[in-house]
């Protein structure tokens, strides 16, 4: 009942975002940043605007439509860079064990000490502020989990029959790694990585809050909450509503995961990132 | 006991080196200095002399390795440097904000625990009840909010429409204004809380021991006190710890928003400033406190389950 | 004209709300705002460059010089009245005798002449040393050929002579908080208890959330200061700042461009806003060595296609003036009879083609995150100059990244607030070809007729005469369009009803001078 409740609730929330994004320019005949009007500016929701607008007289709903695209490449992309680098480190690290295995074991655990926010502080002051900055570090600062996962999974599967099977028959170790391994782990990785989409999604809010997000031509649901914080008095509508479409993406995400998390194996114990 | 202490002690080395070593080359190919930073704001143009004599003053004018050599040996001396900032030493500096960081941390905790606990172990004893639907949609929406927004949220709706506590700051220090933010910070923790206590107490309910314990005849009001709080406990106990530990880290956003002097927020205010020494020390000091937690916390699994000793 | 008449009556109202109110009544609690940072750096207000450490220098430090928000000019502070050498190199400064520190000692020229000498000293590395460096044998000092700075002498205790190397007027640098007169015999401890001459004695400092001070008794001004107290609490959050300045618990706040209009539409807020024209000049500046801006009618054409008046209208909610050259609004030689360059793409489609751009060209432009001169604008710019064939590619950078890459030239164009008052002979010193571009010289300006003008302008010792040359070399530059010229920063402060005494100080708005502020009955008990 209750995987089904995640699982159905989850789909579609995560549904519902791929579909604005998506579809945003058939949803709204407006441009989310050249149809400003100062006339019209910090305008309450009426059937004209329906979410309000915000200080440049911005059509704050299709704002939140376009927003939808770049939080999903935001959660999508940075998802995507986590979960190779853990399976790569973790298959090879199981794989191969010795020092390989010590040193993605010290490196996992670094990486884990520092808390994800603050790494991604410090790549973005590197690489300067932007949206492939920010992709490379919400990207590179948590793969963590996905590599644990993948390195115990490695080890338990190490064993079986037809691992030792492939080899015996001459399978090059990268293929063994990728036919043998992988497709037997992809239940749990995906969980992660569903998991972890939200969580891309949230640090792009925060990095936007502390001055590091990105201004793209598309608004950002994080830019979006990030300008309108100064409104809260005057216009809540401005902060109310790209909040709520982060907050319902995350839980769109966070109730997929946790649905095919006691779908696939409801015994299954993946501590959340 | 005490030599598993050591053994934990001693494996947290290597990472809290590694921590170091990585912070330093981080940033020390960070764009931008202290010096270019003084004249950000364009209050004042630049001053190529004041730049040099910082440099020098700073040791920036010598070159990587040897600035490298003089970070290790300064930490291994416990030494984290001096700031560029405040021309202070960065443990005093860091200490300064350590009590503010720590009471937000604590209350925050205080926060999660006692309303996350018994939530969850509530929603577990009645599975598929109303309450333990209600908690657990809440607990993921608790999971997916934006901290900032909440923040401001709480603070318009406490401070500002209902006038009941202030909008920011420390004030003196006193729980009036350490509620807020602590309510903040706190919210993510509660939710994990609800959500593994529940895990927690369902595994051990469902458990052979326990059907062992009822077919023994035993009452369940023991069966619950005995077997599930002792065993629920070493799950519920590890994520507390693993919160604790990471909430330090966490605060960075909330500290600001609410200008809490605690250590996320100097940390932000110094990578902005590129004072190094002080973004260096902040950060080893955010990951020694989440080392020492963990430490803590598997002696403290040992202490429940001795099994893990082995481990 | 008519910026001109609105600027005489900011200054008259500031004027009027300071002597025509009722009568200053003492007592009370001021929570001023520090919003420019998370924390204060040091205690030490020689070892900071940082606006934000001057809210409590403002309090706790005397300079020699201070500045008068109403007159627009520096005027002497510690000292009751100078007598000027013909050649305009020596100073003779008459002390005032009533001026005490805070540890109760009185103030004497060897304070002063240790003051400066702490700040010319090499190895200390404090930001003030520029502000000095105009007097004679500073260098020297500095250099370690002597161990006096030649420039400084104590006549008695309460007579200083100081020689400078130029006939400059010194009140500009001599009042930076950054040059604060110390006690002489302070020690060590002014990071930690720091002593000064201000109306108001340091109390404590919780670092990162505020510091306290309270009236100093024997502070030479008559009856003043008014306030008992004053918290400086820091608030970097602009939002978080408005529900406390809305649920009263901060007494003033600085407004940016969406608050700004916020208030104005305030039945209560709008009353009490203070505005001024602060002497920060946004702009984009055109690095030479980059060919299309080589070229005099390319940076012109740039000026051309920008419809900036349309950009201060809706980006920045008319919270900035229009720029017509350099100088801002406050500055005596800003030409009252000059228009800005008008929006005109079809003007800069042709400049552009005589130059031989007419198939356009391509550039990166550097700029901050910053809503008032950073990206936001340059998506306005995008549009505008994509009309004349010229294409604009955003380069978002930190701040500390962009004042590292344009002063080493590492740039095509960039968008920057650069402080261009009050001193115009400083402000306009960034355009003289000596004067390097790792200095303030950003957009490495060559030009010999500017250079002619500027240095006839250096050596006038009559102020008319050499407020009309600068005035000219502000319009040539203007001609010239080293940068683009978008406008002059309005500041805004919104204040409480029950508040009295603020000015409108153009150098920054956010500095004030505590010991004339005051607060009515009307005032919350929590300020009383």
């Amino acid at each position: 009942m209750r995987i089904q409740f995640n699982l159905i609730v989850g789909g579609f929330l995560t549904a519902l975002v791929i579909l604005a994004g998506l579809f945003a320019p058939w949803l709204s005949h407006l441009d989310p940043v050249l149809d400003a009007d100062l006339m019209n500016a910090e305008l309450p929701p009426d059937w004209t605007f329906w979410f309000g607008t915000d200080a440049q007289g911005r059509d704050i709903y299709t704002r939140v439509l376009y927003g939808a695209r770049i939080s999903l490449t935001v959660g999508i992309v940075s998802q995507l860079i986590n979960t190779v680098i853990g399976l790569a480190l973790g298959i090879s690290a199981g794989y191969f064990g010795g020092w390989w295995d010590d040193l993605v074991n010290g490196l996992t655990n670094v990486m884990l000490a520092i808390p994800s926010l603050i790494f991604a502080i410090a790549i973005i002051a590197i690489l300067g502020p932007g949206l492939p900055s920010l992709l490379i570090a919400l990207g590179l600062t948590n793969w963590s989990w996905t590599c644990r996962i993948a390195r115990s999974s490695t080890l338990s599967l190490k064993g079986l029959g037809y691992v030792q099977a492939a080899k015996t028959l001459g399978y090059g170790n990268i293929r063994i790694m990728i036919t043998q391994l992988l497709p037997n782990m992809m239940g749990p990785i995906l969980v992660i990585g569903t998991l972890g989409m939200g969580g891309a999604v949230l640090s792009e809010a925060a990095l936007s809050f502390l001055g590091l997000g990105i201004r793209p031509p598309f608004p950002s649901w994080g830019s979006m909450l990030t300008d309108a914080r100064e409104l809260i008095v005057i216009a809540p509508w401005a902060a109310i509503f790209p909040g709520l479409a982060i907050f319902l993406s995350v839980l769109g995400f966070n109730l997929l995961g946790d649905g095919l998390r006691d779908m696939l194996d409801p015994h299954m114990r993946i501590r959340r990132a | 006991m005490l030599r598993f202490i050591i053994r934990r002690i001693l494996q947290a080395i290597p990472t809290v080196i590694a921590v170091a070593l990585l912070i330093f080359v981080i940033f020390s190919v960070v764009p931008g200095s202290f010096t270019s930073s003084l004249i950000a704001d364009g209050r004042s143009g630049s001053d190529p002399m004041l730049v040099e004599r910082l440099n020098k003053e700073f040791g920036l004018d010598k070159s990587l390795p040897e600035r490298f050599t003089a970070y290790v040996y300064d930490l291994a001396r416990f030494d984290l440097g001096t700031s560029f900032r405040t021309r202070e030493p960065v443990t005093d500096v860091i200490g300064a904000r350590l009590w503010p960081s720590l009471k937000l941390a604590m209350a925050a905790m205080v926060f999660a625990v006692a309303f996350g606990v018994p939530l969850g172990f509530l929603a577990a004893l009645k599975p598929g009840s109303i309450l333990d639907t209600v908690t657990m949609i809440g607990a993921v929406s608790g999971l997916s909010l934006p901290q900032f927004w909440l923040g401001l949220l709480l603070m318009y709706l406490f401070a500002l429409q209902l006038g009941w506590l202030p909008s920011f700051g420390y004030g003196d220090g006193g729980l009036r204004y350490l509620i807020l933010p602590a309510i903040t910070l706190g919210l993510t923790p509660l939710a994990l809380l609800a959500r593994t206590t529940r895990a927690g107490v369902l595994e051990v309910m469902n458990a052979d021991f326990i059907r062992t314990a009822y077919s023994k005849g035993m009452s369940s009001g023991r069966v619950v006190r005995w077997h599930v709080t002792r065993n629920a406990l070493v799950l519920i106990v590890t994520t507390i710890g693993l919160q604790f530990g990471s909430l330090m880290g966490q605060a960075v956003v909330i500290e600001k928003l609410f200008s809490w002097p605690g250590l996320g927020s100097l940390l932000v205010d110094s990578v902005a400033l590129r004072d190094i020494p002080v973004v260096q020390g902040s950060i080893l000091v955010i990951v020694l406190w989440f080392l020492l937690i963990n430490t803590i916390v598997d002696v403290v699994y040992a202490a429940i389950d001795p099994r893990i000793k082995q481990d | 004209m008519f910026k001109t008449l609105s600027l005489t009556a900011m200054l008259m109202l500031g004027v009027s709300t300071a002597t025509f109110a009722q009568e200053p009544r003492s007592g009370g609690v001021l929570n001023f705002v520090a919003p420019y940072g998370a924390s204060f750096a040091t205690l030490d207000i020689h070892a900071t460059p940082q606006t934000q450490d001057e809210f409590y220098g403002m309090a706790i430090h005397r300079s020699l010089y201070s500045w008068d928000s109403l007159k627009n000019e520096p005027a002497l502070e510690l000292a009751t009245s100078v007598s000027v050498s013909d050649d305009g190199k020596v100073y003779t400064y008459k002390l005032r005798d009533n001026a005490f520190f805070h540890n109760g000692r009185k103030l004497s020229a060897d304070d002063i002449i240790w003051s400066y000498k702490r700040l010319a000293t090499p190895s200390n590395a404090f930001p003030g040393a520029r502000y000095i460096a105009d007097i004679a044998g500073a260098d020297a000092f500095a250099s370690g050929k002597a161990t006096e700075i030649s420039g400084l002498k104590k006549i008695d205790d309460l007579t200083l002579e100081i020689t400078f190397t130029a006939p400059i007027n010194p009140g500009f640098n001599l009042m930076r908080t950054n040059a604060a007169i110390y006690p002489a015999d302070i020690g060590d401890k002014a990071a930690t208890n720091p002593i000064g001459l201000g109306p108001f004695k340091f109390v404590e400092h919780v670092p990162g959330s505020r510091i306290v001070v309270e009236k100093f008794d024997k502070f030479y001004e008559q009856g003043k200061p008014y306030l008992d107290k004053v918290n400086i609490v820091i608030m970097e959050d602009s939002a978080a700042r408005d529900v406390a300045f809305r649920n009263q618990e901060i007494d003033v706040t600085v407004l940016g461009p969406t608050q700004y209009v916020a208030y104005q539409g305030d039945a209560a807020l709008s009353k009490n806003i203070l505005e001024v024209a602060e002497g920060y000049t946004r702009n984009v500046g055109f690095n030479p060595n980059f060919a299309p801006f080589a070229d005099k009618r390319v940076r012109q054409a740039i000026n051309y296609a920008i419809d900036t008046k349309l950009i201060v209208e809706r980006l920045a909610k008319n919270k900035a003036y229009r720029a017509v050259s350099w100088l801002p609004l406050s500055s005596p030689a800003y030409d009252t009879t000059a228009q800005p360059y008008a929006y005109d793409p079809e003007k800069a489609k042709a400049l552009l083609a005589e130059a031989g751009f007419d198939k356009g060209f391509e550039f990166e432009l550097t700029a901050t995150q910053n809503e008032s001169w950073g990206i936001p604008i340059v998506e306005a710019i995008i549009p505008m100059l994509a009309k004349v064939g010229v294409t604009v590619k955003a380069k978002p950078v930190e701040a500390s990244v962009l004042s590292e890459v344009v002063p080493a030239g590492d740039f095509q164009a960039y968008m920057w607030s650069n402080n261009s008052g009050p001193d115009a002979l400083a402000a306009l010193q960034c355009f003289y070809s000596k004067t390097a571009q790792s200095a303030c010289n950003y957009a490495n300006y060559k030009n010999p007729e500017f250079d002619k003008l500027f240095e006839a302008a250096q050596v006038e010792r009559d102020e008319a005469a050499k407020t009309e040359l600068l005035k000219k070399a502000n319009n040539f530059l203007q001609e010239e369009a080293p940068v683009w010229f978008f406008n002059y920063n309005k500041a805004v402060m919104a204040y409480q009803p029950w508040l009295h005494g603020l000015k409108p100080n153009a150098t920054e708005l956010a500095l004030q001078d505590y010991e004339d502020i005051w607060i009515d009955e009307t005032a919350p008990a929590s300020r009383k």
